[in-house]
């Protein structure tokens, strides 16, 4: 496995309870590649990614996530793992309870960062890249999907991670948000961090071309450049 | 960080345990009433049980020197609370008192035996140590016959053990019921959390990390609830005080502090072994497994 790899799956069998989903997944992905995740609904592409972040036992295969090996993973493990991750959900999975700099707060202190003044720092500065900076005070029901999504994508790039997994981040939102957050993205792709995206919106993988790795039939198939897309 | 968010922040926080604080103080003032019978029970018990009279007839002849002398060895056994020398002619007063003047007005000498009445300590006021400290006593010289209402003493323990039976179910009960509804309270008022937990797991937390803050605001919930417990059950006893003062005598407030130092304990306990479980619960289980 290269240095620059930050996925390498190898003969994997990922199950939901009991039952198979996906078989025989074999993976890699390096630095700085933007990877789309397609498939029906069900297809198994969620079930991919929460093995990635560690929801999801591995039981069979071999794995390697941002250096852990998930083979060995040890459930009191799995926080270390997610700080070397950044996770973007469609429903958002913001702290409800709590403003936007609270809810970036919390993610530093809760790994372990202690110095007041270097947090505020780091939360302004991710603020900033989203296009968030005036926003931090606000509670997350007081902003727009769009909004919110920004301030996960900002939560995800916390700890400089080395991969962003990205579950539906536009499912939610309206082709022009949607355009918005996928530039967001790019730009995290082109700054040196890989990103695994699952989506259903093809026209916006038509508009930001990149690698394509279909859910299908229980197996995970590459698709070739220039390969037409499924109707929506 | 601007105040207002604060203040938004600190609102839903205290919305949210109220519920969880009046649920809690409700069953710690219960579990407090039902503290404050058996405590009270156990010294109406004591009471009766200490007004128990074991009489010991001495023999018309006994010398005052032996008569003084079992007086003394009496009143400094442990099972004795009083020992009080009853002469022939207090007791023939007494019987006059008792019957009227005309009544014994025919008996020409007086028949009474002087006697030595005994109150006894609690503990021993039972069949079996009456039987013993009766049998003991009766070996003197000077003793005629140790007398006490048997009967009655049967009766009266027999009593009193199905009424510490019925206490003990109840307390029993109403412990299972509390722990219950209080673990139940701080369930639900986590249930609404569990998305939330979940979300500062995806994000990198540990479960200690995670679980402090909840387990920190759970004692203060049980903190808050015992203290409200503990101010309803004074204002309580202030009440039967006041409105039946021929109780007095049975509130004891180093027993009363000692009750409400236990409920504050209990609560404390209970509120913070239940958000622990609770939140456990839902740091063990998978994103599926949160909504069904």
């Amino acid at each position: 496995m290269s240095l620059d790899t930050i996925v390498a799956l190898d003969n994997v069998n990922i199950f939901q309870s009991r039952n198979l989903i996906l078989s025989d997944v074999s993976l890699k992905v390096d630095k700085g590649e933007f990877v789309y995740l397609i498939g029906r609904t069900g297809s198994g592409k969620s079930s991919l990614l929460k093995m990635l972040y560690g929801d999801v036992e591995l039981v069979q295969g071999e794995a390697t996530i941002a250096g852990f090996h998930l083979n060995h993973l040890e459930e009191k493990q799995v926080p270390y793992l997610r700080r070397k991750l950044g996770i973007v959900f469609q429903d958002f999975q913001l702290l409800t309870d709590r403003s936007v700099n609270r809810n970036l707060t919390f993610v530093l202190k809760a790994t372990g960062w202690k110095d007041k003044e270097k947090m505020q720092q780091r939360v302004q500065d991710v603020l900033e890249k989203v296009g968030l900076s005036t926003k931090g005070f606000k509670m997350p029901h007081e902003l727009s999907g769009g909004e919110q999504q920004r301030v996960v994508i900002a939560r995800a790039l916390l700890n400089d991670p080395d991969l962003i997994l990205a579950d539906e981040p536009t499912g939610n939102l309206d082709p022009e948000t949607s355009e918005g957050i996928m530039k967001l993205l790019f730009d995290i792709s082109s700054s040196g961090r890989a990103v695994v995206m699952a989506t259903h919106n093809y026209s916006m993988i038509e508009k930001f071309p990149a690698r394509i790795i279909k859910c299908e039939n229980g197996k995970l198939v590459e698709m070739t450049a220039g390969a037409k897309m499924p109707a929506e | 960080m601007p105040a207002q968010e604060n203040n938004i922040g600190n609102r839903r926080l205290r919305s949210s345990s109220i519920s969880a604080i009046v649920s809690i103080s409700l069953v710690l003032f219960m579990i407090g009433l039902l503290g404050l019978l058996v405590l009270d029970s156990k010294k109406i018990t004591d009471y009766v049980k200490e007004h128990v009279q074991l009489t010991v007839f001495l023999l018309d002849d006994a010398a005052d020197a032996d008569i003084k002398s079992l007086q003394q060895l009496l009143a400094r056994s442990e099972f004795t609370r009083t020992a009080q020398y009853i002469s022939k002619q207090q007791a023939l007063d007494s019987l006059k008192h008792d019957l009227g003047e005309d009544a014994v007005k025919m008996i020409e000498s007086n028949p009474l035996p002087a006697s030595i009445d005994l109150l006894l300590k609690a503990p021993y006021a039972n069949p079996d140590s009456l039987k013993k400290i009766a049998g003991s006593i009766s070996k003197n010289k000077i003793v005629r016959e140790v007398s006490y209402q048997r009967t009655e003493v049967d009766r009266m323990n027999e009593n009193f053990r199905t009424v510490a039976m019925v206490i003990l179910i109840f307390c029993g009960l109403l412990l299972t019921i509390a722990i219950a509804l209080i673990n139940n309270t701080i369930r639900l008022s986590l249930f609404s959390k569990r998305f939330l937990i979940k979300s500062m797991q995806l994000v990198g937390a540990t479960r200690g990390f995670i679980r402090k803050p909840f387990i920190g605001r759970g004692l203060i919930n049980g903190l808050y609830g015992s203290l409200i417990a503990c101010i309803l059950l004074s204002g309580l006893i202030y009440l039967i005080q006041r409105e039946m003062p021929e109780l007095k005598q049975l509130q004891d407030w180093q027993i009363i502090g000692t009750l409400f130092i236990s409920i504050t304990l209990f609560g404390l306990l209970l509120s913070g072994i239940s958000t622990l479980f609770a939140v456990n619960r839902y740091l063990r289980l998978k994103i599926d497994e949160l909504y069904y």
